[in-house]
């Protein structure tokens, strides 16, 4: 699926298809080459991207290959994802060039970028024939967005504190003993949707009637849960401030990497699936936009996923990716259609229109 | 002939240069405007603020449309009739109002004897002391102040691990109301301590001396010489305390563990997690309100203390 940006000229959409046709046939062979209808190389190109292990699988699967195959620089930008988006967002409003490159997002805050007119469309990368269904951001026209993998927001548990076994409902943290040693994103992400359903309601009525997921988190409240981001859950388990958590696998995989015993089911009520992707702000020069769209399609290739994305411990967009070893049969790693079965997906659109909405109600219920 | 050089050096041709610069760029006949000139910076720097604060107004007045996360090119008060109705709102601005309050007065109560001994002590070891330990906490920031508590307070930190050796239990020292309060007291304090001193050093021995050879004892002398005296400094650093306890970021963030959002936590939410510049926008007009509101009472009611710079009612 190959369109074209309509405000590109002619010139350079073929100037670019010619161009990236001979990258991607250069880096199918290994060759480290340049070519004629290249555009000039910028010394560098910017990526934003979150810190810690997530920003070293990046460097590792993604950048550090791209540096050696075109001599590039990447430069990673570690501000937090919601604070360079307004950054963005003026810069494009002003007509200045865009302070960074590319912006490795989540689904759901790329696609307000992409409803507010500020990303470039990628539907133009040759590697996006090799991907699955799982790229294409729903809901959107073309590709302001690629999708590079997908996780979950599991149930991570300290087994000590589980002595009778895994948890197998979102409705066992309700037990007293879990008082104080409960923690949730405090925005309550990746908790919604599975409190719907532990409420006894349906999925079917997000947007429409959430009350049961409302009257669940109020019970859970009770449990006097702490709130935080991804860091904070490493960091909590670590310190042994919590016995379980509502967090991307990631940031469990982390803390068990970093020798505390941790493990993580999915319930059976479920847990949210999304994505994560990559996007190209508008305003970039068209010599650098080029070689930021090259990046993003480097990323698209099964080398550079295999590596990032061992290290993230994520399913990417790739067919025939390995899981790593630790992960083979995990919940968190779905490759089948029997393992996403388990999974919520709520469409990106629903999620944007309504996200502030539902970040609300979860403060007011827990800020309460 | 270099006598004439001698009897006019260079450096005075210089300067005469200089002068006359400054002259054709800045006439006599404007000297009396002249302390006016110096006033520029800080106008201009005032004027960037009264700048923004416009831009915030105007972003104040316009929705978001979470369709194509544009703002309403129209005016509305809805993000105002959001900001007062919905519960969440409320609830952090009562939170952090009260935290500012028994912040201010905690801070007051704890500065005033350490400020107090600093001033007052023949010892200059003990001053050079004080003063070390109360400058020290500025070359750390708030921040990483912050973090600290969460290593002596948290499950696993100094303090739990000494309570284990007397066999009680880790309890939860951190991530509550109290804490966030306790790490505001402990932020404020060399502010208030700061602010205290000047109106304490001002305040004559020989009067508390006099006090005491009319007969009156320590306690007395401290009630109606030291403290009355004193008030300017309280007021300077109350209100000092009071509109940073007020507007404080960090401190929630971190020892609050997530429940415990003061007025400039919901504000950075709505900017930065849920895009709604138009709904933050009014969430920081109102804090400004809040606090000026709070300041205006404070010194209509007392005057401006030490911030009047020897001009206040005390």
């Amino acid at each position: 699926m190959k369109r074209f940006k309509p405000t590109l000229s002619h010139l350079s959409r073929r100037t670019f298809l010619q161009a990236t046709a001979a990258l991607g046939g250069a880096s199918a062979l290994g060759l480290r080459s340049s070519y004629a209808q290249e555009p000039e190389k910028p010394a560098e190109i910017i990526v934003r991207a979150w810190g810690g292990s997530w920003v070293d699988s990046l460097k590792a699967g993604v950048s550090d290959s791209f540096t050696k195959m075109t001599g590039i620089a990447v430069r990673h930008d570690l501000t937090e994802d919601n604070e360079i988006q307004p950054k963005v967002w003026a810069a494009v409003a002003q007509n200045r060039v865009p302070p960074i490159h590319i912006n490795w997002d989540t689904t759901t805050n790329a696609t307000k970028s992409a409803l507010r007119g500020v990303t470039e469309d990628l539907s133009d990368l040759p590697n996006l024939a090799n991907v699955t269904d799982l790229a294409k951001p729903a809901g959107l026209e073309g590709f302001p967005i690629v999708n590079t993998y997908g996780y979950v927001y599991v149930l991570a548990y300290r087994p000590a504190a589980f002595p009778d076994g895994p948890p197998k409902s979102w409705k066992d943290l309700l037990d007293p003993k879990f008082k104080g040693r409960l923690a949730f994103y405090n925005d309550g992400i990746g908790f919604h949707f599975p409190a719907q359903v532990a409420g006894g309601g349906k999925l079917e009525d997000i947007p429409g009637n959430m009350q049961p997921a409302w009257d669940f988190i109020t019970k859970m409240k009770t449990q006097q849960p702490l709130l935080g981001e991804d860091p904070d859950f490493t960091t909590w388990f670590q310190n042994g401030e919590i016995d379980a958590a509502c967090t991307i696998s990631t940031n469990a995989r982390e803390a068990r990497k970093n020798g505390v015993k941790i493990e993580w089911v999915v319930p059976e009520e479920g847990a949210k699936f999304d994505t994560d992707g990559l996007w190209i702000p508008k305003g970039l020069p068209e010599n650098e936009l080029y070689w930021a769209k090259q990046y993003i399609n480097h990323a698209l290739t099964k080398e550079a996923q295999q590596v990032w994305l061992d290290g993230l411990g994520l399913p990417g967009v790739v067919p025939g990716l390995t899981p790593p070893k630790d992960l083979v049969g995990d919940p968190s790693y779905p490759t089948t259609e029997a393992d996403f079965q388990r999974l919520i997906r709520i469409s990106s659109k629903i999620q944007v229109e309504n996200e502030s909405e539902w970040f609300s109600k979860f403060k007011a219920i827990m800020q309460g | 002939m270099r006598a004439a050089r001698t009897a006019y050096p260079l450096k005075w041709r210089i300067m005469d240069a200089l002068e006359g610069i400054a002259a054709a760029i800045w006439p006599a006949r404007f000297r009396r405007a002249t302390p006016y000139l110096m006033l520029l910076p800080a106008v201009l720097l005032v004027g960037l603020l009264v700048l923004g604060l416009i831009q915030i107004a105007d972003a104040s007045l316009r929705t978001l449309d979470t369709t194509t996360f544009q703002f309403s090119d129209d005016y509305s008060i809805a993000n105002f009739r959001r900001a007062l109705t919905e519960p969440l709102f409320l609830v952090v601005a009562q939170r952090s109002l009260v935290a500012a309050l028994i912040v201010t007065a905690v801070t007051l109560v704890f500065a005033f004897p350490y400020a107090y001994l600093m001033v007052r002590t023949r010892s200059p070891r003990l001053r050079k002391f004080l003063l070390i330990a109360l400058f020290l906490p500025f070359f750390i920031g708030q921040v990483v102040r912050a973090y600290g508590w969460l290593i002596i307070l948290g499950n696993q930190g100094m303090v739990n691990e000494a309570l284990g050796l007397i066999g009680v239990a880790p309890m939860r020292l951190i991530y509550n109301y109290p804490a966030v309060l306790f790490g505001l007291v402990q932020y404020m304090l060399p502010f208030a301590v700061l602010m205290l001193a000047p109106a304490l050093t001002a305040i004559p021995e020989e009067l508390e001396a006099a006090a005491g050879s009319l007969g009156a004892n320590w306690v007395r002398t401290f009630i109606h010489v030291v403290l009355p005296l004193a008030r300017p400094g309280f007021i300077g650093a109350g209100v000092v305390v009071l509109t940073l306890s007020l507007t404080d970021f960090a401190v929630p963030a971190i020892l609050g563990g997530g429940s415990q959002d003061f007025i400039a936590n919901a504000i950075y939410d709505q900017f930065f997690r849920t895009s709604d510049q138009g709904l933050g926008a009014t969430l920081a007009l109102m804090l400004v309100a809040l606090g000026s509101i709070l300041v205006g009472l404070v010194f209509a009611l007392f005057g401006a203390g030490t911030l009047a710079m020897g001009r206040s009612r005390a």
